[in-house]
């Protein structure tokens, strides 16, 4: 195991990691039909997306 | 797909357990899958034969242990300084055995120094407080809850 790369992920694509992983979690754990999962995940990932970015441009007068 | 499932507890792949069934021994069984389900992502629910949710959690789980390894995130130990480091630790053992998989796989420690770093020490609690979800979802299911 001594020779793993060191993963290198920008902000965005680790955020995105994040939320797709997530969704799919929640999607699976929460709901039981293939349809309402679908609906479940792409719906939490977009909600994901919103958020997060929403937030990222809300902090962003406060970064300088 | 419209027709109600005769068990509420499961993928539909199972059958619900008899109602004779004795409430402790129901009890036990479910704490007992509970936890399997945290030593090792996705096994409480391949014990009741929910094989989607249990591939989820297992990969997801697994995929986020790596990825936060793989990017030198901190795994904390049990010597922490303070109790950010022992909550942080907390979160990390969720993982169960994938805790032991990280610590192989940061066997040069980990580098927050770089916000990479941080990131993957976000990801590898996340990685643990999933777990530690499915492993009560599992809980549930086995004890007939609607899951």
């Amino acid at each position: 195991m001594n020779g793993v790369p060191r993963l290198d992920l920008t902000h965005f694509q680790a955020f995105l990691l994040f939320a797709v992983v997530i969704s799919v979690a929640f999607g699976f754990l929460g709901r039981r039909r293939p349809k309402d999962r679908v609906k479940y995940i792409l719906w939490s990932l977009f909600l994901f997306l919103l958020v997060g970015i929403g937030v990222g441009w809300a902090m962003f007068p406060f970064s300088r | 797909m419209d027709q109600p499932f005769q068990n509420p507890a499961n993928d539909g792949t199972q059958s619900a357990p008899p109602a004779r069934e004795a409430p402790s021994s129901r009890e036990s069984r479910a704490l007992a899958f509970g936890i399997a389900g945290w030593l090792l992502p996705g096994l409480g629910h391949a014990l009741q034969m929910m094989w989607g949710r249990a591939l989820v959690v297992f990969l997801a789980v697994g995929l986020l242990v790596f990825a936060g390894a793989s990017m030198k995130g901190n795994v904390f130990t049990r010597q922490g300084g303070d109790a950010f480091d022992t909550l942080g630790f907390i979160a990390d053992l969720g993982t169960g055995s994938f805790y032991v998989f990280a610590r192989s796989i940061e066997t040069n420690g980990a580098d927050v120094s770089h916000a990479g770093g941080d990131y993957g020490t976000r990801l590898l609690a996340t990685a643990g407080v999933l777990n530690l979800l499915a492993a009560l979802h599992a809980y549930e299911a086995a004890r007939g809850h609607k899951a």
